[in-house]
């Protein structure tokens, strides 16, 4: 059996949601027989997170060090690194979040191995592994494969369904990393905090995002809304964040993040090709635009020709009637 | 403050891409740019000089029309280029590029390297996290914000949940996201002198490198094959007035496609 060493993120006291993603395609790639999975944490945790985390692997490594209280890439990227030494994987899978980009390339160079970034399909069971790599921002599919071992993978979120456990009780080891002093020389200084509940843009299920046609900052409150609804994110093209309406963080395109939500909803975007590379991968897509020749539609699986500051607010009035019904229907 | 910048001439987003019917190459329209996040990266350089004095140095790596990226740094300001030119350097992956670009840097005389989050091309974001590690440095990855003081760099690194600011000693690798700056247009007496300019080249062997080890036979991973992406199938119009259309794509999301 070839093992496959799985990286999850945690965010306070919560595993994030592209690692529950790996961590549920672990499960399927243990069924297949040929995979044993273990699951390494890096860095102080909750024991309730590990708990969460065994139950989907066959074991787990929790790897602490006082440099590893904070992440830092150099540390990360070590620590890592050491590990897979000991283990040999045949793979080592994370979701391609801001952190596991951040360092896994490093751990790459350490182990002297091949790496995927921003993975969207993964051929786990073929000789060699293969994976799908989309560049230019999208334009184009990459086959990319790796015959050499481990291969370290990113995997884009939202490319894996979210599985419940696997009822595994894998074994917990920890693990001290033991790394040289000196090796970490970062030091964080502030880190900014999001308001608790605030749904990432890169993991989001759903995404409404609002360009020019919103015509002023104040006016997104409306997308806010609609979004708390659904429980989403709010993105923003590239022209209404250089208006500095909204923050930079906010912004799906090429110069910004790349989100491949369930439902992405598109108001009062033209549908500028540098929009659409960051949310082309989206499952379906909804644009609201006023002008029928808009580009966006050229894109979506649904549009409404129409005006958003009428549509928006009826959907969320109607998202809010059914919503609240089925939630009475089921009690909760 | 001596510093390095990384840049790569890309093909311009709008340019058109047409895959091979064996999916063995790509034929680009030869219409190029500077990758986006390494204008950022330019920037940078030429404002933390501006304030602190010192050196640039810009390197890249290609054959054709890569020369063109040192071209528009020199016309921007840079003091100093260098073009990474031979067969044995082409078509590498994140690790192959990484290596010759790092063997290029001559540690000792160099304060910090900036280099774009990604190159807008492969996508990758690897190269810059590889440099610094090949280099034994630290870096920061997607900063927005770099101020340098006393041999130390604050820097402001846009993440997953929001903005962080890290304290890094130099020498350190950076690279560039959006919000950095405003990338400036070069001079006309620049773009004069740029066009003029002698390019220094190096070849893997200036660098102690072996063939093997860079480019397509240094990669640790392959491309097999280029495929085009999925096509939506033609957009379906939900009519009616902005209420009716409302309730029904709503009914739609929820019971059809069942995304919410």
């Amino acid at each position: 059996m070839e093992a496959v060493l799985i990286f999850v993120e945690t965010k306070g006291d919560e595993i994030k949601k592209a690692s529950l993603e790996v961590l549920s395609e672990g499960t399927r790639l243990a069924q297949t027989g040929r995979f044993a999975i273990e699951a390494a944490l890096l860095g102080p945790a909750a024991p309730d997170i590990v708990r969460t985390i065994a139950s989907y692997a066959d074991a787990v490594v929790h790897i602490v060090d006082p440099l590893l209280d904070t992440y830092t890439p150099e540390g990360y990227a070590l620590a890592l690194a050491d590990y897979a030494r000991t283990r040999s994987p045949r793979i080592i899978l994370a979701g391609a979040t801001q952190m596991a980009r951040d360092f896994l390339p490093r751990a790459a160079v350490l182990l002297a191995c091949g790496i995927a970034s921003d993975v969207t399909a993964a051929r786990w069971l073929e000789d060699p592994i293969t994976v799908v790599k989309p560049v230019y921002g999208g334009k184009v599919l990459t086959e990319v494969s790796c015959d050499g071992s481990p291969f370290i993978v990113l995997t884009r979120p939202n490319t894996f369904d979210i599985t419940s456990p696997a009822q595994k009780t894998g074994e917990v080891v920890e693990r001290r990393a033991d790394l040289p002093a000196g090796s970490v020389k970062k030091r964080l200084l502030k880190k900014e905090e999001k308001p608790k509940g605030k749904v990432e843009l890169a993991e989001a299920d759903a995404i409404v995002s609002g360009g020019r046609g919103l015509k002023a900052a104040e006016n997104f409150a409306i997308l806010e809304e609609l979004a708390g609804v659904i429980g989403g994110a709010v993105g923003a093209t590239r022209s209404v964040v250089d208006a500095k309406w909204r923050d930079q963080g906010d912004q799906v395109g090429k110069s910004g993040k790349t989100v491949s939500p369930k439902l992405y909803i598109a108001a009062g975007i033209s549908g500028a090709i540098h929009h659409i590379m960051g949310m082309d991968t989206s499952k379906t897509i909804l644009a609201i635009n006023k002008d029928p020749n808009a580009l966006i539609f050229n894109y979506a699986t649904y549009g409404i020709v129409g005006d958003l500051f009428e549509v928006i607010p009826a959907m969320t009035a109607e998202l809010k009637k059914r919503l609240g019904a089925s939630r009475e229907a089921s009690g909760r | 403050m001596n510093i390095v910048v990384l840049a790569k001439q890309v093909p311009d987003p709008e340019a058109l891409i047409e895959i091979s019917r064996t999916g063995e190459k790509l034929d680009i329209e030869q219409k190029f740019t500077t990758s986006l996040f390494d204008e950022f990266a330019l920037e940078e350089a030429l404002r933390v000089r501006e304030r602190l004095g010192g050196k640039i140095k810009v390197i890249t790596l290609g054959t054709g029309r890569a020369v063109e990226v040192l071209r528009t740094a020199i016309a921007m300001g840079v003091d100093e280029v260098l073009l990474l030119e031979h067969e044995a350097f082409l078509n590498g992956d994140g690790y192959a590029t990484a290596l010759a670009l790092s063997r290029a840097i001559v540690k000792e005389a160099c304060d910090m390297v900036l280099c774009g989050k990604q190159a807008v091309d492969d996508d990758r974001g690897e190269v810059g996290p590889m440099v610094a590690q090949f280099l034994g440095m630290p870096h920061v990855g997607s900063i927005v914000k770099l101020d340098i003081a006393d041999n130390k760099a604050v820097a402001e690194s846009l993440g997953d949940e929001g903005r962080m600011v890290v304290e890094v000693p130099l020498p350190a690798v950076f690279t560039a996201h959006k919000g950095l700056n405003e990338p400036r247009v070069p001079l006309v007496t620049g773009v004069m002198k740029a066009m003029r300019a002698q390019i220094p080249r190096a070849t893997p062997e200036d660098l102690g490198l072996k063939p093997g080890e860079i480019g397509l036979a240094g990669s640790k991973v392959r491309i097999r094959r280029y495929l085009a992406p999925k096509k939506r199938s033609q957009v379906r119009l939900i009519d009616g007035d902005a209420q009716a259309a409302a309730i029904e794509a709503v009914r739609i999301l929820m019971d059809v496609e069942r995304v919410i």
